[in-house]
């Protein structure tokens, strides 16, 4: 659809964006769309798999604090700051969008 | 877990033993073939030797041992009934071997007789033609029948699972069967991590080959709209926090990095201006406003693409400060949207009055489409509606709007089905025509019934919504507020802040390049003859239509206008009457068609533009009213009306009292 396009087109033409993943979370994640150098091909998949598995730890930490079952809180948004990049993932119950970012350009 | 690993074990021991059928199988078609060609008979000798050296240990296993010799191998074998596998020659020693020795782990049972393994003897050696087909015979007979025995003389054994191919004597053989026997607990840990470690890398596999979606499952993904909501929500998000140019790791103490800082007190800065290629393509702005609730968010409509005939003729779009490429949301009218406003008592409505005289609304939560229209019918309006408001109270609102015809309407919010009260303003004593061609409306501050309008012909009137002591509902025709020569394209009315009241002077603008300062006429004293009220003050400064004008929220004095030159003029009355204090070229070749100034504080304003361009700008400490700003307001608008309406400036401090 060309909407999706166009959005996912401006997201990745903004100045200092490296790329982006799509992901659908599941047992193993997996790639639905990505674009840029960075997440290309096995260097993409491991990626992937980090996100995903970071998804899940800290959302399994987020429930361990809260106690109950009943959901408590869940992850709206994450930024990660390294030196070099920020990732910043925005998860959903179904899909991931991680986006990686140079936020010194 | 034991448990299932021996499950995968059997498993595992049940493949093994087909495997390893297939290959006795295969070995014996081998054997078959090789015992139709002829072999080397070994001597009497080294076979009886052979035969006792395997045969001694393991007398009980072959109680029929004495049946073993080679040549009543033939006949006595019948009776033993053993398997026949016939291995390989290399093998076949030990093989046998083998299987005496793990009698206990195969239940397959390849375990060959010792006769067999005598005949295999006879096999190994070349054998004289006369042995051939005896040998032939003894094997077809012997299959069946000692497999069971073997069985039930493999669990008193309970050797390991592990096939020895080793060649070995009796002695080494009862050594491996101990160690076999040590050797079965070992195995069964080895064969456990084998099976974990089989396990691990299996889904190590699956992993790898799930991870690339099918095109189908990609297909189907990126059409379910859940996934397509989901990325328009999560996009956004991603591109607000990518227009946060602050970088909050940064290290203050390290490096000599110039940061700018120009946040000067007398400037005017552009913050951003918003534009998307899509939808503001070819369409100028029509109007503008600020949400009351969001102070981040604004509000622009847009007229006719002339250019795509296939669009929405009417675009509203709502823009975010943090999210500059594209709109917050977008919503679309059947005809260009005129007017449009949020609603100050709900924080997710959006109404818009359009060309054809249909007024609609729209909610955030929803889609682009209106949310309620109203019907195209002679009860609402039929001509364009270029002015609208919202008056009222929480509780009690309306939502008042105008069109070129005459016709004011009041609408409730839920129902806009028809007009809760239309009004048709007619100017009676009117020498050429009654129809008052209504362009601009403002209502003061405080009142809800009594609004004042601009009209195309450049006359202001006041107007009452109802019927009151001594006026009567409609236009007040006796109040002409005569000046302008040309239509009047901004209305609007000081605001109430403050200790004193300018709460009856208002601004307009027009076409003929001029921004007059009036003062309203006090609804307590109504006239009844016809009088023409003049403008207190004029100003001249424009050399363009004067297409909006505002006065300031916050501070008394000040006052903005923009014109069709592109031009952002700040006027400060306190500092300077005939002069802007800043004048801002915001767009060289294009008009600015309204302007607004945000709800609070006033710092920032948004102008837009004839090209379809959204631009905020920062006025700074501007804003900040001081303390005598409203006594010297005060002597300012007495030096005007001192100064008759001339346009000539009294400088007001000369003049001792103001009124």
């Amino acid at each position: 659809p060309p909407e999706l396009e166009q959005t996912l087109a401006l997201l990745s033409s903004h100045r200092s964006v490296l790329g982006y993943l799509l992901l659908s979370r599941g047992q193993p994640v997996s790639i639905i769309r990505h674009s840029g150098v960075v997440f290309e091909g096995e260097h993409g998949k491991k990626y992937a798999t980090a996100i995903g598995r970071m998804i899940e730890s800290v959302q399994g930490a987020l429930e361990e604090v809260s106690g109950e079952v009943n959901e408590g809180d869940e992850i709206r948004f994450m930024r990660i700051r390294t030196k070099r990049h920020e990732i910043m993932i925005s998860p959903d119950k179904r899909y991931l969008l991680a986006v990686l970012h140079d936020p010194t350009t | 877990m034991s448990a299932r690993l021996r499950d995968e074990i059997e498993a595992k021991r049940a493949k093994l033993q087909e495997m390893r059928q297939a290959r006795i199988i295969r070995q014996r078609q081998d054997s078959e073939r090789r015992a139709t060609t002829p072999v080397k008979s070994p001597t009497q000798a080294d076979i009886n030797a052979l035969l006792k050296s395997i045969l001694g240990p393991d007398d009980a296993l072959s109680p029929r041992s004495p049946d073993l010799t080679p040549a009543s191998s033939v006949p006595g074998t019948p009776s033993l009934g053993h398997p026949d596998l016939p291995g390989p020659s290399s093998l076949r020693v030990s093989g046998r071997v083998s299987r005496i020795s793990s009698a206990g782990s195969d239940r397959a049972g390849f375990g060959a007789t010792l006769v067999h393994s005598a005949t295999e003897n006879i096999l190994d050696r070349p054998i004289t033609p006369k042995f051939t087909p005896d040998f032939i015979d003894v094997q077809q007979e012997l299959f069946e029948l000692p497999q069971r025995e073997r069985v039930t003389y493999n669990k008193e054994i309970q050797t390991a699972d592990t096939d020895s191919d080793t060649e070995t004597t009796s002695d080494e053989e009862i050594r491996e069967i101990v160690f076999r026997e040590r050797e079965t607990t070992v195995d069964a840990e080895r064969t456990l991590e084998r099976l974990e470690e089989e396990s691990a890398t299996l889904d190590r596999e699956i992993e790898e080959e799930i991870r690339d979606l099918t095109e189908e499952e990609k297909i189907s993904i990126l059409a379910a709209p859940e996934f397509l909501d989901f990325v328009e929500q999560s996009s956004k998000i991603v591109q607000r926090a990518l227009n946060d140019n602050y970088d909050y790791i940064r290290d203050y103490t390290s490096g000599a990095e110039t940061g700018g800082d120009d946040s000067e007190g007398k400037r005017v800065k552009r913050i951003c201006s918003f534009w998307d290629e899509r939808y503001c393509k070819n369409r100028s702005i029509t109007d503008v406003d600020w949400s009351p609730k969001f102070p981040e968010l604004s509000v622009a409509s847009y007229n006719k693409n002339a250019a795509a005939v296939n669009e929405p003729d009417g675009i509203v779009a709502v823009w975010n400060l943090h999210l500059l490429e594209r709109p917050e949301f977008v919503f679309h009218s059947q005809s260009d949207v005129l007017s449009v406003t949020f609603s100050p008592f709900h924080a997710n409505l959006v109404f818009g009055g359009t060309y054809s005289g249909q007024i609609l609304l729209w909610d955030t939560r929803s889609k682009h489409l209106p949310v309620l229209k109203t019907p195209l019918s002679a009860a609402g309006h039929t001509h364009p509606v270029y002015a609208m408001q919202m008056v009222g109270t929480q509780n009690a609102h309306n939502l008042i709007t105008s069109s070129t015809d005459g016709m004011v309407c009041s609408w409730l919010v839920d129902m806009l089905a028809q007009p809760q009260e239309t009004l048709e303003l007619v100017h009676a004593g009117h020498n050429k025509t009654g129809e008052v061609a209504i362009t601009t409306f403002d209502f003061p501050d405080n009142e809800t019934t009594a609004f004042w309008v601009g009209t195309e012909e450049g006359n202001i009137y006041q107007a009452n919504r109802y019927d009151r002591a001594g006026a009567k509902a409609g236009l007040n025709q006796y109040d002409v507020y005569k000046g302008h020569s040309g239509p009047v394209l901004g209305l609007h009315f000081h605001p109430l802040i403050g200790p004193v009241d300018f709460s009856d002077l208002f601004l307009t603008c027009s076409v003929d390049w001029t921004v007059k300062l009036w003062r309203a006429r006090s609804l307590a004293k109504p006239s009844t003859t016809t009088q023409t009220v003049s403008s207190i003050y004029s100003f001249d400064e424009a050399d363009d239509y004067v297409y909006d004008i505002e006065w300031h929220p916050a501070h008394p004095a000040i006052f903005a206008s923009v014109d069709g030159s592109g031009k952002f003029d700040l006027w400060n009355l306190n500092a300077d009457t005939e002069v802007p204090v800043v004048s801002t070229s915001v767009s060289a070749d294009h008009a600015l068609n309204k302007l607004q100034w945000d709800r609070k504080d006033g710092r920032r304003a948004i102008l837009g533009g004839s090209e379809g361009r959204l631009y905020v700008y920062d006025i700074g400490d501007m804003a900040i009213p001081r303390e005598t700003e409203w006594n010297d307001m005060q002597k300012t608008v007495a030096g005007f009306v001192g100064g008759q309406t001339n346009g000539v400036e009294v400088d007001s401090r000369m003049l001792p009292n103001g009124r």
